[in-house]
């Protein structure tokens, strides 16, 4: 095996298929950009104008300066900020997407759609502080949609985003004021990233960061929106077992992938898929119709659904490998393009469904909220004449997948903690911090990248951590690193929690009814569902009257890739969180800008980066940030 | 004496796209740096081949190990020679004097000039700086060896002899 490609088993069978049949993957696209170009690396390569493309050469004898006179700490901070808009541009075009639904669901043109959580509804509500006094419910969804909706468009910079203004600590909504970081709309922040990166415009790299920190701040906002109202239309998960890696497809079934990141669709394709299950069956399947996940979809209907997830972002080209996926439909986010070619060397049918998101060798269902049911139909129908086409003798799928113990929501936590004290929920959690039982908290967030073993710094470093007696939070990517190993059971709380952290784990498992333990790391979402994190974090703040820099909680990315997880972790640092990448960002060229990351805004948001690419270094750095809060706390 | 044909590292330059990562792959290797920490601490990278711009497009220099080597011939201190089928430089000899720089027609050598006390006065160790084939990190001459060849995206590196270097331009 090839020592950077995967850790997991599921993964290297059908990597020694692939370089048996001579199918390329990503780890073979990796290896053919290798060396990968230094300048890159650094993040001195400008290619703002025309006039360059230009790079600093921090490591010779100059230049020292692009065309313009751009050092390379202005070019570094430049290109940052821009990968930060790119990230708060994706994320909050889903949030934009939901928010939009619910204003057409309000005008009548999107009839598939219901409200499935309507106490989520009503807590959005009172958090907008919109009034349900004597209001329609179409009334309501349309007030709450326009809410939301003018967090992208509110024209007085005075204002901060009603969603980022109504989910963070009064103190820290007023440190990320005086810094001038509180956006007032999502979308103007991320065009003044994009303005003032243009050529001739702010050169001085502290700037540009601030706005990179605002950029940051409006990805959250976009975020924790778009899973409120997921939420709300789709149903809050709750505690769901289902299971995961790529031994969830099935010979006998329909095998059908959802991958990216959007439930919108995904949600139809689950209720459809029962709906024509027996179409699947009538076309030979007798299994009927098996919906897997892949990425953060799949992260979406695992949460709400149970709906087994197949893989995470880096192997999920694997599915198709196995022969006996019929269709993988996607919708916006981190689909590898490759997926186009590679399902043409099978019968898989790769289906594409949003209008932002076409892939070369793909088909095209354009997905409307208005007809939701119908293209969802038309998906399916897709995949089982697919299934007609599939070669029986090309079939091979790994036998293996582990338990996973998912569906964590922020009110899923606070309903399994409920059951120990039913009058003050968070108590059990925070007197168990207090008294060490818990050391502290870690949110595992981000991707994969071929870098690095996939999932192995996740599982390292978690298993540091959980013998250390730190509670585990995982969304998205990392989320998949964990249910894939069997890291979401009570199995592996037994196994690897320390003392302390397994009784307390214990505890709130028996009491909630699960006879046995919670699991080792908590399943709370796809990569948009972060915010889930923040609002326990939140909620334990208020309690206790800090501000969340004070609190022992820290946030990891140990293979983190995309521009979204670059604005997800700038958004942690702005709100008070120690950071760690696992991954070497972009931006080793600048000092001034490694420092700011690593140690300024220490003083400015009380959140910094830690870069660590060794696990068991990174593990180390982890707890100690944690042990540094708490005696700050003096706990 | 025998004599063996010198190779030497060709670059064609209808591919180089002046990228210069072959300067950071040399730099790197030849002074066991990671490119991250280099660019953290401000450590300059000293590469034995720099790309310069041409009007025919972007062009590398680095020692084509000639046959009849000037800079064999200029060195007072005879720490130039030949070897092993390329022009050896022994650092431990040179005294930096740049005579060979002068009489490299490519300008393939460069001097590496470090101020450092001795004795509480400041003294200056000089050595010239070429390209060894990276022969002194990994022992032995092969095209896999060669930090610039293995950097170049475009793979527009070749080592080669100049009989295999006649055969491609007849």
């Amino acid at each position: 095996m090839n020592k950077n490609q995967s850790c997991e088993p599921c993964a290297n069978e059908m990597l020694t298929l692939a370089r048996t049949n001579k199918f390329e993957t990503v780890w073979d696209r990796y290896e053919q950009q290798l060396p990968q170009c230094g300048f890159g690396l650094l993040g001195v390569c400008c290619r703002l104008c025309w006039k360059g493309p230009c790079r600093v050469n921090p490591v010779g004898d100059g230049p020292d300066q692009g065309v313009c006179g751009a050092d390379v700490h202005t070019i570094v901070a430049r290109n940052l900020i821009r990968g930060i808009a790119a990230g708060t541009a994706a994320h909050s075009d889903h949030g934009r997407h939901i928010a939009k639904t619910l204003l057409e669901m309000s005008e009548g043109h999107a009839p598939d759609y219901i409200i499935k959580d309507q106490e989520k509804l009503h807590g959005i509500a009172a958090r907008l502080n919109i009034s349900l006094d004597g209001k329609e419910h179409n009334q309501l969804l349309r007030e709450i949609a326009l809410k939301s909706l003018e967090d992208f468009s509110r024209q007085d910079e005075k204002i901060p985003c009603a969603w980022l203004e109504s989910t963070i600590p009064e103190v820290r909504l007023a440190k990320l004021t005086a810094l001038g970081v509180a956006p007032h709309n999502i979308d103007a922040s991320i065009a003044d990233i994009m303005a003032r990166t243009h050529v001739g415009t702010d050169a001085d790299p502290a700037n540009l960061l601030l706005a990179g920190l605002r950029g940051s701040l409006a990805d959250y906002t976009g975020m924790y929106l778009a899973t409120e109202l997921s939420d709300a239309l789709f149903g809050t998960p709750e505690p769901v077992v289902t299971s995961a890696n790529l031994g969830v497809i099935k010979a006998n079934c329909v095998n059908i992938a959802v991958n990216g990141h959007n439930p919108l669709l995904s949600e139809f394709v689950c209720d459809m898929a029962a709906e024509l299950n027996d179409e699947a069956i009538q076309a030979g399947a007798d299994g009927g119709i098996n919906v897997v996940g892949v990425c953060c979809t799949g992260n979406e209907v695992l949460m709400r659904r149970g709906i087994p997830l197949a893989t995470n972002y880096l192997s999920q080209e694997l599915p198709i490998l196995t022969g006996a996926l019929d269709a993988i439909v996607v919708d916006v986010q981190c689909i590898m393009p490759s997926l186009g070619k590679l399902s043409e060397c099978f019968h898989t049918k790769l289906i594409t469904t949003m209008s932002s998101c076409k892939i070369p060798g793909a088909t095209h269902i354009e997905f409307q909220t208005q007809t939701a049911k119908e293209s969802s139909r038309e998906i399916i129908r897709l995949a089982i004449a697919a299934y007609k086409r599939r070669d029986h003798d090309k079939v091979n799928i790994p036998q293996h997948s582990s338990t996973v113990i998912g569906g964590f929501s922020a009110e899923a936590v606070v309903g399994a903690l409920s059951k120990l004290d039913a009058n003050d929920p968070l108590k059990p959690l925070l007197d168990n911090i207090v008294n060490g039982n818990i050391q502290g908290v870690a949110l595992f967030a981000g991707c994969n990248t071929p870098k690095v073993p996939q999932d192995q710094a996740y599982l390292t470093i978690a298993k540091e951590l959980a013998k250390r007696n730190v509670l585990l939070l995982a969304t998205g990517c990392g989320a998949g690193a964990f249910a894939k190993a069997g890291m979401m059971t009570m199995e592996a709380t037994e196994e690897f929690a320390g003392d302390s952290l397994k009784a307390v784990l214990r505890a709130i498992g028996e009491a909630a009814g699960l006879n046995g333990p919670l699991p080792l790391v908590l399943h709370m979402g796809s990569c948009v569902d972060n915010t889930r994190a923040v609002s326990l974090a939140v909620a334990l703040a208020n309690k206790i009257g800090v501000d969340l820099d004070q609190l022992p909680v820290v946030a990891s990315a140990p293979e983190c890739m995309s521009e979204k997880a670059l604005a997800i972790g700038t958004w942690a640092v702005s709100l008070g969180f120690p950071t760690h990448l696992g991954v070497i960002p972009q931006v080793m060229g600048s000092s001034v800008v490694v420092d700011v990351l690593t140690e300024k805004t220490k003083d400015l948001t009380g959140g910094y980066f830690i870069v660590e690419t060794d696990p068991q270094a990174a593990a180390q750095k982890i707890y100690t940030a944690i042990q540094e809060r708490r005696q700050l706390l003096g706990i | 004496m025998t004599t063996s044909e010198n190779r030497f590292v060709h670059v064609d330059s209808s591919k180089c796209l002046g990228c210069r990562s072959c300067e950071i792959a040399c730099g790197l290797s030849h002074q066991d740096l990671d490119l991250f920490s280099a660019a953290l601490h401000g450590h300059k990278l000293e590469p034995r081949i720099v790309v310069k711009h041409s009007e025919q497009g972007p062009i590398t220099v680095q020692c084509r190990h000639c046959e009849d080597a000037p800079c064999v011939q200029v060195c007072p201190v005879n720490a130039l020679y030949h070897q092993a089928g390329m022009v050896t430089l022994s650092e431990e000899t040179c005294i930096g004097c740049r005579l060979c720089s002068k009489a490299c027609p490519f300008g393939a050598i460069r001097v590496r000039v470090k101020s450092q006390l001795e004795g509480g006065k400041a003294v200056n160790k000089a050595k010239a700086l070429k390209c060894d084939l990276c022969i002194s990190r990994i022992g032995a001459v092969s095209e896999e060896a060669c930090a610039c060849i293995q950097s170049c995206p475009v793979k527009a590196m070749k080592l080669i002899t100049a009989a295999e270097y006649q055969h491609k331009i007849c």
